[in-house]
């Protein structure tokens, strides 16, 4: 309490002397990158620009799927796009699905080097120009990712602070904490199959047969083994048949309100 | 004061010599940098302020003779019979080189003296600016007259030699007298764009290195510079201490000149193929192109700068190697996972913007994520009634795999390439795993068979 009298007795003294200026400077209203998906957009308005996002949540959450999602928006926006990938885990076919411009997204591949993987999120930074970097954290184990020291991120965001960079990272477990002006909490909800399910659910009892094609799918395949493969314009068949799963938002900031919010990704029509 | 060499041998005479060999220019180049090709056997150099090399003018002493003896054997040694002559006036050098053998040296005033008894003929029109159809005409009128020598032709009345002849006739005359004034047409050398140095000391550290590179690089841009020109290439060769070459080259997208970008490509370069021994010789050619031209624009969308986006890209690759930074490509084949990285190139990413971007991305909903794991997990998968029921992956630090199988939907059987060695076929299944252990959720993976050798993987996680 006397610390906090003798703040405001300085900081008033401060401000007669040298004006406003001496002031704590306020929150920055941010320009925002769109996400793709309206629910999302609807809470945050965006990923801020110039500013640090976290993504947070466990394997199958749905991250993956926002990624793609921001970075097919940001691609077709003509913006020049960085993704960090510390487990080289991002699959082109599926991005290219998802209508990002593969030619204005650079991919470093750091190997499972978390070091590498920051200096190269920092010299992506340093240049400056991007629309949107990624540093994609989301198969570091949450004991490693909390070990990070925070002057890497009140580096990054000193970075960014004046630039229309926004900076992403996803990541298991919050480990950007305070240097990040949005967080997104994300958990899996529910999936929806198609008949798949059932036919596991009578496997118990009866003979199940071999799954049959589902007209709706529009699944190709690509012929079995001695048979000339069929020509076929997509690559990715059996996603086809996860056809939707809802996914959950929890948004942790600002602190003062944690709405929550679904949204439903889809699996991929031909 | 102006030197002449008329080349007299016309088997051995090489003006523009394309094997290599010596040619007339490079003769005259020998003795001074202002040269005029005045035709295929003529070069003409002014030697203002070569005093040192021809004596000073105007006087007409050893200096002047010794050194067109010079000329006449250092052209010997190149090949060539020439004759010299030296003038105040550079036609009248001309005209004494075409017509008098060995070595002339014209005094100042005396050029009459000297060119006098010359035959008209040999008068050169087009050194007066002479049209061809008008010399000849010219010719006819002075053969006329009887008109046979410079001389005769010099002494002619001026008032009657402008007003039947004309302006033409009048710098014919001059030129006849020696008294012509002209500046010389000077030959103007393709301009070089090469820095090389040799060293006093073998150099093997890179911080001295850098020092040599940055002072070649400073040359070779201002040349560039002074040119306006660019360059998107260029290449440095380092001579080292076993007599052998190490040769790097780097190629840029745009053109540029900044000097201290191209330092940090090649210093960055060098760490990454440092040459085996010391250098003791470096040089540095640039490939000059124009430079781009650039118009900002209001609307124009945000992107990095070349010259800075190509230093961080080099330092990418240096931090993460070079095929680990750049664009993905999808290849033109069903195989899994077939793709290439190719070098991250703005100017490609900005020719296809022009696509409809709704088109592109329509009203498609967010489509479910995959993450690949590369190389694929090595799983035991247990089946019963034809269908996974346990999993268990081997990389003992992922648990969230290891678990029951709560629903799996397959299996889904893709092949290809069956006339190549590396042919696949596999039969694939999108389950969802429920993890042993901790309090993981459902995991939803792509696991497959692999139908050449009957091993289980997990292909990737669906997030």
């Amino acid at each position: 309490m006397r610390a906090a009298i003798s703040k405001k007795e300085i900081e008033s003294a401060l401000s007669k002397r040298f004006g406003v200026s001496s002031q704590a400077r306020g929150k920055f209203s941010f320009e925002t990158l769109t996400t793709g998906i309206a629910e999302i957009d609807e809470l945050s308005n965006g990923l801020p620009r110039s500013a640090i996002t976290e993504i947070i949540g466990a394997t199958s959450s749905g991250r993956t799927s926002v990624l793609l999602s921001v970075l097919a928006q940001a691609t077709w926006s003509d913006e020049v796009c960085a993704l960090i990938d510390i487990g080289d885990r991002f699959d082109p076919a599926s991005a290219a699905h998802a209508g990002i411009a593969l030619d204005r997204l650079l991919w470093v591949r750091c190997a499972n080097n978390l070091e590498r993987a920051f200096k190269a999120t920092d010299l992506v930074l340093q240049s400056g120009g991007f629309g949107l970097v990624i540093l994609d954290m989301a198969d570091v184990a949450a004991q490693h990712a909390r070990r990070i020291v925070s002057s890497w991120w009140y580096r990054f965001r000193r970075t960014i602070e004046h630039t229309p960079t926004a900076l992403a990272v996803i990541s298991q477990t919050s480990c950007v904490r305070s240097c990040a002006s949005l967080s997104l909490e994300l958990k899996h909800y529910s999936l929806a199959w198609s008949s798949a399910r059932k036919d596991f659910e009578t496997a118990s009892t009866s003979r199940v047969d071999r799954p049959k094609r589902f007209e709706e799918t529009r699944l190709t395949l690509v012929g079995d083994l001695g048979q000339q493969p069929e020509s076929c314009g997509s690559a990715l068949t059996h996603t086809l048949l996860l056809r939707s799963s809802d996914l959950q938002i929890n948004q942790r900031k600002p602190i003062a309100c944690s709405p929550m919010a679904k949204f439903r990704t889809h699996t991929i029509t031909a | 004061m102006f030197v002449c060499i008329y080349c007299q041998s016309v088997s051995e005479k090489r003006v523009r010599s394309d094997d290599g060999g010596e040619t007339l220019i490079d003769l005259a180049f020998t003795f001074s940098p202002l040269v005029e090709q005045t035709s295929a056997d003529t070069v003409v150099l002014d030697i203002e302020g070569c005093d040192l090399m021809f004596g000073t003018n105007p006087v007409f002493g050893e200096a002047l003779g010794s050194e067109a003896d010079a000329i006449r054997q250092r052209a010997a040694a190149f090949g060539f019979k020439v004759n010299v002559a030296i003038a105040a006036n550079p036609d009248a050098t001309i005209h004494a080189a075409r017509n008098i053998s060995g070595v002339t040296m014209i005094p100042i005033g005396a050029e009459l003296t000297c060119l006098g008894k010359l035959t008209v003929a040999a008068l050169d029109y087009s050194l007066a600016g002479i049209a061809t159809d008008r010399a000849e005409e010219l010719r006819e009128t002075l053969a006329l007259w009887g008109v046979r020598t410079f001389g005769e032709l010099a002494r002619l009345p001026l008032k009657g030699i402008a007003q039947r002849l004309g302006p033409e006739g009048v710098r014919l005359q001059k030129l006849a007298q020696g008294k012509s004034e002209r500046q010389l047409v000077l030959v103007q050398l393709p301009p070089g764009f090469e820095q090389a140095i040799e060293l006093e000391h073998p150099v093997e550290e890179l911080e001295p290195l850098s020092f040599i590179l940055s002072r070649l690089l400073n040359q070779l841009c201002a040349n560039l510079n002074a040119q306006a020109l660019a360059t998107n290439e260029l290449r440095l060769r380092m001579k080292l201490e076993n007599r052998t070459q190490h040769e790097r080259a780097i190629t840029l997208p745009v053109p540029m000149r900044n000097p201290r970008t191209f330092l940090r490509l090649f210093l960055l370069d060098i760490e990454s193929h440092p040459p085996p021994v010391a250098i003791v010789a470096v040089t540095i050619t640039a490939e000059p192109v124009k430079p781009r031209g650039l118009q900002t624009g209001l609307f124009i969308p945000l992107a990095p700068e070349p010259e800075k986006l190509e230093l961080t890209l080099a330092r990418l690759a240096k931090l993460v190697g070079t095929d680990k930074v750049g664009s993905p490509e999808l290849l033109d084949t069903n195989r899994p996972d077939a793709f290439q990285m190719k070098r991250f190139d703005l100017l490609r990413g900005r020719k296809k913007s022009t696509r409809n971007r709704q088109m592109a991305l329509g009203n498609r909903p967010c489509v479910i994520g995959f993450r690949k794991f590369r190389p694929p997990w090595r799983a035991k998968v247990h089946i019963m009634q034809g269908r996974p029921s346990q999993i268990n992956v081997r990389e003992a630090d992922h648990c969230a795999m290891r678990g029951t199988i709560v629903c799996a939907s397959g299996p889904w059987r893709t092949s290809g390439d069956w006339w190549r060695k590396d042919a696949w076929a596999r039969d694939e299944w999108d389950v969802a795993v429920v993890s042993l252990i901790g309090e993981q959720a459902e995991v939803l993976c792509r696991i497959y068979r692999d139908l050449t050798n009957e091993e289980w993987f997990v292909e990737g996680v669906y997030d």
